[in-house]
């Protein structure tokens, strides 16, 4: 392990510190604005972003990825610094972070398995529609001088990248705040900037405990945000994660990631930093600038913290404007625009799930729940989709007065209904059976259900036997580990 | 005999200086042996892109544009080193063939030497490796760390290559009593190493030179059945220098050692005596675990 370790840190430096400069650079109006976004100084997003990056570096489980302070995150915390505070916001960051181990030791990152694509994708359109939405503060009762500032930001934004040689060396988003900030100091246009938001950082950050009052009262009071900013942190840490592994062909350590964004998150909050976990969007421009281990996120938050404690009196006069036409340009990047082509291909349960996961987020602004919504929903549909998987065989002997149902499919709390509707309680009979072996009973409501039938029919003054019920119902047993062998699962699914 | 219990002596080659001998000692290790060789090389992708933008900007389908792009590019790659790789293969089957060898299987993986390794391990009976892999050839000291790692990975004998081919004549025993050591005589005792050995140097380095002769005496007598010349040696000293200095004077081709019985930790932070071993001495490794 020393030796991959070594790798992963010293197996692409120029790349990694060439990326990492990059990151850092584009790390610094995202870190201000979600500040903005969370109530809080931008010192606070800044001082997180350089400690959840450099930690990460070190304990993460994948080489290449960028965490620092997220939108998502921030978005969670908004009425919690409004209520309470600061010193609340940092007790709920580290306790996010150790539920963030415990959810590492526990192995929780495996129900990510759960995540279906299309709640990923409007995991993605919400994240994009709240980032755009929180910039609207900025861009309402303004003078037209901040409409012109952030559509010629926009402009650079997008288009300096065509300019030859350099379009392609330095960062356009710089560029945007670089121009911007020095037209407005010369023109002397009174805007916003920066400075109006509060405190920047001009020292190194400190170690600092947190002063609440360590109590139940204070649990009862961060513990709900500390679970919504693991849950969500985790969410969108080990989706980057699938999305570097697969940019980059490689494989990440799961477990590892979840301990490190607590651990990270710890560490965020003990330095006066809020919590935060992996950026999608600087996790791509990370690979897409060559970086690859894990070098380069310990440079960016290396030299985030180097340009904004050294800069803040520039920064100070950067105009908001510019940092909108940052959000803006991250919005429109995170947000999939296929998927609004593909609601017209797309199978109407999946842009349902979609829809909804989108739908809830942007109403609740808290992206855990979309998300469970979004799994909910996709269950249930899967649950409509398999009960359909049922189907019985009648035959009737004449000469013995029998009647036989041959039963095959999948029955579940889903089709029980189905299961019982589909037999004949009617017919005037003296014995009927049941044969079961194809089929499969995946739950107790099943096993009711077919308690229910014999009843029905015995009731009726029909003898009823029931043949298979072994096979049937060895698909009860809640022990998944007996199914794991493809010889055990030919012999319970065999014949369908 | 299932197929999965056929063992082979697996020979890593890959452009190097070295593979030559490599695939030169497979093929005598074969012959001595009557066991099939399998030739392995492994393609991996350390790839860098080389479209690197440094623009910072987020883009819409950003995600799949550089996707596709990084796929593309190392398709090309993956491709060429495929190519590259059976050349490699087919010059050592071929030279094989002209030993006499027809019963030979070639095979390349994707990824590092070591995953293949584990991959494979089950029908490993011997390894053959250079020392020195492709990427480190300019590198004269260092070794390649895929190589500690290619050697900690299995639990099979590794020989691993410096000098270019010769049967081995003179053989070093590193002996200090431990299981690994005791299997080594196990080993020696094999046709396939002994049939044309002529001097078996026995030595035990130690502080306390009554341990280093009572152990060296001791591999005397489980070695005597042997029909070459046996000489028991116990010295005192920094062990590395003193084999070292060994193996010069006495014009040793192969020594025989355990390996890396220490944990990773352990050699993080005082140096493996085995790298040192390896990285200091003259004659070709055939290293234990």
């Amino acid at each position: 392990m020393l030796l991959s370790a070594k790798q992963d840190w010293l197996g692409n430096i120029r790349g990694d510190i060439l990326a990492g400069i990059v990151v850092a650079i584009a790390l610094v109006p995202e870190a201000i604005a979600f500040s903005i976004i969370a109530g809080v100084d931008p010192k606070v997003g800044l001082y997180a972003s350089f400690a959840i990056a450099v930690i990460i570096a070190i304990v993460g489980g994948r080489a290449g990825m960028i965490s620092a302070a997220t939108a998502a995150t921030a978005l969670l915390m908004v009425t919690l610094v409004k209520d309470f505070g600061l010193q609340y916001l940092l007790v709920a960051t580290i306790l996010a972070g150790i539920l963030q181990i415990v959810a590492g030791y526990l192995n929780l990152h495996k129900f990510m398995s759960f995540v279906s694509k299309s709640v990923m994708t409007g995991f993605l359109n919400a994240l994009a529609i709240l980032i755009f939405m929180a910039q609207l503060p900025e861009l309402l009762n303004v003078t037209w001088h901040v409409y012109a500032l952030t559509v010629g930001g926009l402009g650079i934004i997008y288009l300096f990248p065509y300019v030859p040689v350099v379009g392609k060396i330095l960062p356009s988003p710089l560029i945007n705040i670089v121009a911007l900030t020095l037209f407005v100091y010369f023109m002397g246009i009174d805007v916003r900037t920066i400075g109006d938001m509060g405190d920047l950082p001009d020292t190194l950050p400190i170690f600092l405990w947190p002063d609440v009052p360590l109590n139940l009262e204070t649990l009862k009071i961060v513990l709900p945000y500390s679970l919504s900013i693991a849950v969500v942190g985790l969410l969108e840490s080990l989706m980057t994660a699938n999305v570097i592994d697969e940019l980059t062909d490689t494989q990440s350590d799961k477990k590892r990631e979840c301990k490190g964004q607590g651990i990270a998150n710890i560490g965020s909050g003990l330095i006066g930093g809020m919590a935060g976990c992996a950026m999608i969007g600087q996790s791509i421009i990370n690979v897409k600038s060559g970086g690859r281990g894990r070098l380069s996120a310990m440079t960016a938050g290396i030299v985030l913290l180097i340009m904004v404690v050294f800069l803040s009196d520039i920064l100070k006069i950067v105009p908001m404007a510019a940092l909108v036409a940052v959000m803006i340009m991250v919005s429109i990047g995170t947000f999939n625009w296929a998927s609004l082509k593909e609601l017209k291909t797309n199978p109407k349960s999946a842009s349902a799930v979609m829809l909804s996961t989108v739908i809830v987020v942007v109403w609740t602004h808290n992206l855990a729940f979309g998300v469970f919504t979004g799994i909910l929903i996709g269950s249930l549909f899967l649950a409509q989709r398999l009960s359909q998987f049922l189907y019985i065989e009648s035959n009737y002997d004449e000469a013995t007065d029998l009647r036989s149902y041959d039963v095959v499919g999948q029955i579940f709390f889903n089709s029980s209904d189905k299961f019982i509707s589909l037999f004949d309680y009617k017919e005037a009979i003296d014995k009927v059976v049941i044969d079961v072996h194809r089929a499969h009973f995946w739950d107790i409501t099943a096993v009711a259900a077919l308690d229910k039938v014999v009843i029905k029919l015995r009731r009726e003054g029909t003898d009823v036997s029931i043949i298979g019920l072994n096979e049937a119902s060895e698909t009860l047993l809640d022990k998944f580990a007996v199914h794991d062998k493809p010889e055990e699962i030919e012999k319970i699914m065999g014949g369908h | 005999m299932t197929v999965l219990d056929k063992t082979f002596i697996l020979a890593c080659i890959d452009d190097s200086e070295m593979s030559d001998s490599v695939i030169e000692y497979a093929i005598w290790l074969a012959k001595n042996s009557q066991l099939p060789i399998k030739f392995l090389h492994t393609i991996e992708h350390t790839h860098h892109s080389e479209h690197i933008h440094h623009e910072g900007t987020i883009t819409p389908n950003m995600t799949e544009k550089l996707l596709n792009e990084l796929s593309d590019e190392e398709r090309i790659e993956s491709k060429r080193l495929i190519a590259d790789g059976k050349t490699i293969l087919n010059k050592a089957t071929e030279k094989a063939k002209q030993a006499g060898l027809t019963d030979t299987i070639a095979k390349q993986r994707h990824g590092t030497l070591s995953e293949a390794l584990q991959d494979l391990e089950v029908e490993i009976e011997i390894m053959v490796l250079g020392l020195k892999g492709e990427e480190r050839q300019s590198d004269t000291k260092g070794l390649s760390s895929q190589l500690e790692q290619a050697i900690r990975v299995i639990n099979k004998p590794v020989l691993v290559v410096k000098k270019s081919f010769a049967i081995p004549r003179n053989l070093l025993l590193a002996y200090n009593g431990s299981p690994t050591s005791k299997k080594a005589i196990e080993i020696i005792n094999k046709d396939m190493f002994s049939t044309q050995l002529l001097n078996i140097h026995i030595m035990n380095v130690d502080k306390n030179l009554d341990t280093a002769k009572r152990l060296a005496n001791e591999v005397e007598t489980a070695l005597l059945p042997l029909k070459c010349a046996l000489k028991t040696e116990a010295m005192t000293g920094d062990p590395v220098q003193v084999f070292t200095e060994y193996q010069q004077q006495h014009n040793i081709d192969l020594t025989l050692m355990g390996s890396f019985s220490h944990g990773k930790i352990h050699g993080f932070m005082f140096g493996s005596f085995t790298t040192q071993m390896l990285r200091n001495g003259s004659s070709n490794f055939l290293l234990l675990r």
